[in-house]
């Protein structure tokens, strides 16, 4: 297991909570914007997952989508995206775990070693690759990558795949899991705790990896719910539509990473059991 | 016409991928998200019984010569033979007439073949698909009207905004149009927004309009409309005793060249030419050439294949006249054909083909669609310089122009 995530399923267990991961598109709505949010956010979460903006993206709903057009269009490239984590980190003191989620075109562009290392150099801990197939070429060669870096390779496991899949999945999987709560894109549910049961004994047959669930979690009653089930409470959607609230109604970078950080602080107090 | 059965004789590995053995560059794949994978399995698993299930082929070939009208005839053109310059200095000039079926194009081959695999294979209920100039998915909302299925058509926002007969058309068979306000707002995302669509819907059945997408769209995909090809090939050898010594297509996602050219690609006589459009130019930047431009390998919409797009991986546009081209990728078995050789291709500006468009209605006496406009000038020329007798062409003729007739007024009146 990657030693950042090591760090942090201890401390949790030992406060007796779940983790708490915030997901916001990288450079939404612009570069300084977002460096605030994320400083703000990692008061509050044990994880932040950062999306690297692809315009073509076939799993995003269209809120997650319009957050893409926005950072691409305050100018996100993937190095920028490397550049904006090492300054986030530059200036947190919390030991919090930094985690990459995109698209494998934009890897495969970067070049997968070139990708992979440059996340190390940025003190990325994981990564998330929506489209990389178990049985994909690139696939390997990004397991491989992250191995040798000791650093987590999070697979998705959603409510229609078999425990064939799983398994599959569980032996490129590190640091812990992200179980995908319905069939459906980001945001555009409920979260489905049945699911996430079926899915959570499934795995649980196959390993003890820790569990993280998203999809479909924006209130704090749902991180409450969903933190009995799980190691990891994913909340994506809701704040990233927070951001396009705040920004929309033209708050300054350091208001708005208040704006949003207050509503993050709210959503993680659901976490402690 | 006893129509030659389907041979397949240029098979993906069973992960959906065709290798150029002297590079190692692989085509296609299946890169989606977990979600989608148990989707695309049962897909692959109906799509191998269903070739294996006569009855199925038989009913489907019934419906396909009976309701899409697919044999249509090879007209030999003198009228262009005389443009080239004469049968004497370069041979015979035939055109596939495809734009004789039902619906106008080559696409309800495939969107007919398709949707009875859905209902009659996967038992689905439902049908989602895709469209950019609305000429798949009226196909499909024609085939689902048939065969009574519910069928959701998205489409990219600047798509839906445009004044189309084929979208008309496709509302007037029941389809529900849903407007997709993405990104470019054109048929990529309208793609991508379907493929979305289907991950919160799994017992619908997801129609692909081109040879592209995830495995195992583009086998299935160029395996259904390759019919177009085998009904031409016999044609042809009953008009002149032999295969043709080259087959021009015009290549957008590549479904229409596939069609015609997938049962010649075996026979190394056949030269066989795949025509994009080059837009403004290609140096202008605007155009839909995907592979005449040398776009590098990119991984789009579920498949590695040559792509459209800037240095950092984000898709570009393309740009066209005709709707029916105006896509950033090509299909990975088109690419692997490009990359091997095997097919040739070239492009035409968006100009030469309204300039043909136009000495098409005024020489031959046929409406051609847009897209087939790109392939008959390229084809013109490519026939000139070849200046052989000897040789006899074939030109897919992919579909009528209706659709186009506005635009293409406006630009006669504004060019007089």
């Amino acid at each position: 297991m990657n030693k950042t995530f090591q760090r942090i399923f201890a401390k949790a267990k030992s406060e007796n909570k779940s983790c708490f991961v915030g997901f916001v598109t990288g450079m939404d709505p612009d570069y300084e914007s977002s460096k605030q949010i994320l400083i703000e956010l990692s008061k509050y979460c044990s994880v932040l997952e950062i999306g690297v903006s692809f315009n073509t993206s076939t799993s995003d709903s269209s809120i997650i989508m319009s957050a893409n057009d926005r950072a691409i269009k305050s100018g996100a490239k993937t190095e920028k995206i490397f550049q904006l984590i090492k300054d986030v980190k530059r200036e947190i003191t919390s030991d919090t775990a930094f985690v990459t989620m995109g698209y494998l075109n934009q890897i495969h562009v970067y070049g997968i070693e070139r990708y992979i290392e440059d996340c190390k150099k940025s003190g990325v801990d994981g990564c998330i690759v929506v489209d990389s197939n178990n049985e994909a070429p690139e696939d390997d060669q990004i397991f491989k990558e992250l191995t040798k870096n000791n650093m987590a390779f999070i697979k998705l496991i959603a409510p229609t795949n078999d425990s064939n899949y799983i398994k599959q999945s569980l032996k490129k999987c590190s640091s812990w899991v992200y179980i995908v709560s319905y069939a459906g894109v980001t945001g555009s549910k409920d979260v489905n705790l049945n699911n996430v049961k079926k899915l959570s004994k499934m795995i649980r047959k196959q390993s003890k990896i820790p569990i993280g669930v998203g999809f479909g979690i924006k209130s704090l009653d749902d991180v409450k719910k969903a933190s009995k089930l799980a190691d990891l409470v994913v909340c994506g959607s809701s704040i990233v539509e927070k951001i396009k609230e705040g920004s929309q109604n033209g708050l300054d970078s350091k208001n708005l990473a208040q704006f949003v950080g207050q509503y993050v602080k709210q959503l993680s107090e659901g976490v402690k059991h | 016409m006893k129509i030659p059965p389907f041979k397949e004789h240029n098979p993906p590995d069973n992960l959906g991928y065709w290798t150029n053995k002297k590079t190692g560059e692989k085509y296609g794949g299946q890169y989606i998200s977990p979600l989608l994978i148990p989707n695309l399995k049962k897909v692959e698993t109906g799509f191998k019984k269903a070739m294996k299930n006569k009855k199925f082929l038989a009913d489907l070939e019934e419906q396909l010569v009976n309701h899409i009208g697919i044999v249509t005839p090879i007209l030999r053109s003198k009228e262009l033979e005389e443009i080239a310059g004469g049968e004497k200095k370069v041979g015979k000039i035939f055109l596939k007439r495809t734009d004789l079926h039902h619906d106008s194009s080559h696409k309800p081959v495939s969107a007919f073949s398709s949707v009875f695999f859905a209902k009659h294979i996967l038992k689905a209920k439902k049908i989602i698909t895709e469209t950019g100039a609305s000429m798949n998915a009226r196909a499909v909302a024609s085939a689902c009207a048939k065969l009574n299925l519910s069928v959701e058509v998205h489409i990219g926002a600047l798509d839906a905004e445009k004044v189309s007969l084929n979208k008309d058309i496709t509302e007037l068979y029941g389809a529900d149009i849903k407007v997709c306000h993405d990104s470019t707002k054109s048929l990529l995302p309208a793609m991508a927004a379907a493929l979305r669509s289907w991950q919160s819907d799994p017992t619908a059945m997801y129609v692909v309009g081109s040879v592209c997408g995830p495995h195992p769209y583009p086998l299935m995909v160029r395996t259904f409309a390759s019919i177009i090809g085998r009904i031409a090939k016999k044609q042809m050898k009953d008009l002149i005793g032999k295969s043709p010594s080259t087959v021009f297509a015009v290549c957008g996602g590549g479904s229409n060249l596939s069609a015609i050219s997938y049962p010649f690609y075996n026979e190394k006589s056949v030269d066989i030419f795949g025509i994009e459009s080059a837009g403004k130019g290609i140096a202008s930047g605007a155009h839909a050439a995907t592979i005449t431009s040398k776009a590098p390998i990119g991984i789009l919409l579920g498949a590695r294949s040559n792509v459209l797009m800037d240095a950092d991986g984000q898709v570009d546009p393309s740009e066209t006249e005709a709707s029916g081209l105006d896509f950033s990728g090509t299909g990975p078995e088109i690419c692997y054909m490009a990359s091997t050789g095997r097919i040739k291709f070239r492009a035409t500006t968006d100009k030469e083909a309204q300039e043909t468009f136009l000495m098409m209605c005024k020489k031959t006496g046929i409406l051609p669609a847009i897209e087939a406009c790109y392939v008959i000038h390229a084809a013109l020329k490519e026939i000139k310089k070849r200046k052989n007798p000897k040789e006899n062409h074939l030109i897919h003729l992919c579909g009528s122009g209706e659709s186009n007739v506005a635009r293409m007024l406006k630009y006669k009146k504004d060019n007089e």
